[in-house]
């Protein structure tokens, strides 16, 4: 079995997820960006479409169906990039400027 | 120590957060990669791999229902094969047409009863009929010795396939389905000098007849279905046998004396297990000039006539139908009543497992067992809006529009002619099975197909169903359907998809320039 199919494929795949979802948190707390509970769930949501989108590409690929990785990832990707500046702007909601600024200030 | 300290917390959230968008992008390349290995999987191809793997079989309980989803429409008739079934009836058509034309006769009036009638009543038929014999077969053999070499693996490995095949019939049901009785060590044993049931097993737990004393139906069912993926079959399911699948008469090759003689049902006819085996998976979607039902048939011949073995062995009748040995029934139906899938469009039954790339086999017995419900994931529903095998034929034999009643049911209604003419026509391995290879159902068992079959089988408005209909139609775009005709008829001979390289024979073969396969 291809490792990328292995259990630990998937081990690895969720640690980096959640690095990264530790990072969004600093980065938020960095900028004073509050993140109630809907900011999050629509983060998830976009992170796996992209990651649908990109193992619908890879699939597609290696069925031996380029037309549908083409098509498909134009389709989807530009779903994905839409909805990721829509979503950019949601997650700004509730910043407060100049915020960003005093946090860095006050770290160092 | 004060000064540090600041630094480091800027560090490392620094680092988090660095961390985090390089996470993102490996984990986003990771998808990726992901998928590619899904999508090359070969143990996505079901059925040949391995017959209990993990993937094997899609959960049949919640799609269960009581009554199969084709509907009874009118009153029942049992089919007619000397006309109804079109390799029974251009067998028949053949022989009395060449005789009709030596005596210088012409339209119906060449055939005899019931071909006669028949054609009296369905010229158009007749019209293809002849077609076929005259211009079609003719053109194809042409066209096979000038192109016909391209295609030689294809035809080597569908002749390969189908060399093996246990004998058929030996006898009418009442002959040949029995276990032949023989004296051992005092007591009536099955076997006797058909290899079929012959085993030395001690006579007391056997009755009068010489049949074993089975314990419970349940687990005879359950028995019967294990050794069945044992000897190889991908699915199998058990239905009591409905008389209306039974052909009205018997055909050419079962081991009846009068094929004009009403066939009538035995009562050991009781039950109908079904077996089937996928098509290998890249010569099928290299159709029609790659690929073959050789390979399937010769698979589930094989599993069937070993089942039949088994079953004798107990001591109970059984009797084997499948294409290379012929049948006396209609096979797809039983296999819906069987629960392994539902008739699609293209009037083949589409499996959730395999989609229609299944060739199935069919063995009558009346060994004591429960039997299987038919299922509904949704195909009737999602057939309405789809059409991608009535769009992709290229002979346009299956129909755009909706089910008419047929013979007491309601189903769409797929011209024979139509399309056997073009198996007729094709180069290689001979058949088409474009719009097998085209279903949206007959894909790889991966998360992707899975997924969406998931999501159709569970979706009550239908909404699905049109989304994933037009994705379907742009994503996976197939040749312009007149292209899959020979050269001679106006195409390419393109098959659907590419063939797989142990079939390129120019990868392998020197040619010699203007010569070809041909007959
Ligand atoms: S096998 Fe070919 S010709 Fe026949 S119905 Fe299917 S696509 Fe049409
Ligand atoms: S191609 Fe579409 S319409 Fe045809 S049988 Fe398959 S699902 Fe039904």
């Amino acid at each position: 079995m291809s490792f990328f199919m292995s259990g630990f494929f998937w081990f690895l795949e969720g640690a980096l997820f959640c690095i990264f979802i530790l990072a969004v948190r600093a980065w938020a707390e960095d900028r004073s960006i509050p993140m109630p509970y809907w900011k999050w769930i629509s983060l998830i949501v976009w992170v796996f479409f992209v990651g649908f989108t990109l193992a619908f590409i890879g699939t597609s690929f290696g069925e031996g169906e380029p037309a549908a990785a083409i098509r498909g990832g134009i389709l989807f990707g530009v779903i994905a990039i839409i909805s990721g500046v829509g979503l950019w702007r949601l997650l700004k909601i509730g910043n407060i400027p100049g915020e960003e600024e005093f946090a860095t200030a006050t770290e160092e | 120590m004060s000064d540090s300290k600041p630094a480091f917390n800027v560090d490392r959230r620094k680092f988090l957060k660095v961390g985090g968008a390089t996470g993102a992008a490996v984990g986003g390349l990771g998808m990726g990669l992901f998928g590619y290995a899904a999508g090359k999987d070969p143990n996505s191809y079901l059925g040949w791999q391995t017959y209990e793997g993990v993937n094997q079989f899609f959960n049949r309980k919640r799609y269960e229902v009581d009554k199969p989803t084709y509907i009874s429409s009118g009153t029942p008739r049992r089919v007619d094969p000397r006309v109804d079934q079109i390799f029974e009836r251009r067998g028949r058509f053949m022989m009395q047409y060449m005789r009709g034309r030596q005596q210088g006769l012409s339209g119906p009036d060449m055939f005899e009863e019931p071909l006669r009638s028949y054609y009296r009543e369905n010229p158009e038929v007749l019209e293809l009929d002849i077609l076929n014999v005259e211009e079609i077969q003719p053109k194809q053999r042409v066209d096979s010795r000038i192109y016909g070499q391209q295609f030689l693996l294809a035809e080597a490995w569908a002749n390969a396939m189908g060399a093996v095949g246990p004998r058929g019939p030996q006898g009418p049901p009442a002959e040949n389905d029995f276990p032949r009785q023989r004296r051992m060590m005092g007591s009536r044993m099955p076997g006797g000098d058909q290899p079929q049931g012959d085993m030395p097993t001690p006579p007391t737990v056997r009755n009068e007849s010489g049949q074993v004393d089975l314990k419970d139906p349940v687990q005879t069912a359950r028995l019967i279905k294990k050794i069945a993926h044992e000897l190889g079959s991908t699915l199998v399911g058990i239905t009591k046998l409905n008389p209306d699948w039974v052909y009205g008469y018997p055909i050419r090759g079962r081991g009846f004396e009068n094929l004009d003689e009403p066939l009538e049902i035995p009562e050991h006819w009781e039950y109908a297990i079904v077996v089937g085996t996928p098509m290998s998976w890249d010569p099928m979607y290299a159709n029609p000039t790659y690929g073959t039902s050789s390979d399937a048939y010769s698979r589930s011949r094989i599993v069937a006539a070993r089942l039949e073995a088994f079953i004798k062995t107990l001591g109970f009748p059984a009797r084997t139908h499948v294409p290379g040995t012929s049948y006396d029934l209609m096979v797809p139906p039983i296999a819906i009543d069987a629960g392994l899938g539902e008739q699609g469009r293209h009037s083949v039954m589409i499996t959730p497992e395999l989609g229609s790339n299944i060739r199935p086999a069919v063995i009558t017995t009346n060994i004591p067992m429960a039997v299987d419900k038919p299922i509904d994931f949704g195909v009737q529903d999602f057939c309405k809006h789809c059409k991608v095998c009535a769009e992709n034929c290229p002979s346009g034999a299956i129909p755009m529009g909706d089910k008419v009643e047929i013979n007491g049911y309601l189903r769409y209604e797929l011209n024979q002619e139509k399309c056997q003419n073009f198996w007729n026509s094709c180069l290689g391995s001979m058949g088409c099975r474009i719009c097998i290879a085209c279903c949206p159902y007959t894909r790889k068992a991966n998360w992707l197909h899975r997924t969406a079959l998931n999501v159709t089988a569970n979706d009550p408005t239908n909404i699905s169903d049109k989304v994933l209909t037009s994705l379907q139609k742009s994503f996976y775009p197939g040749p312009d359907p007149l292209e899959y005709f020979m050269p001679s008829m106006g195409g390419s001979n393109a098959s659907y998809r590419e063939p797989p390289w142990w079939l390129k024979a120019e990868d392998f073969i020197h040619f010699t320039p203007g010569t070809g396969v041909g007959p």
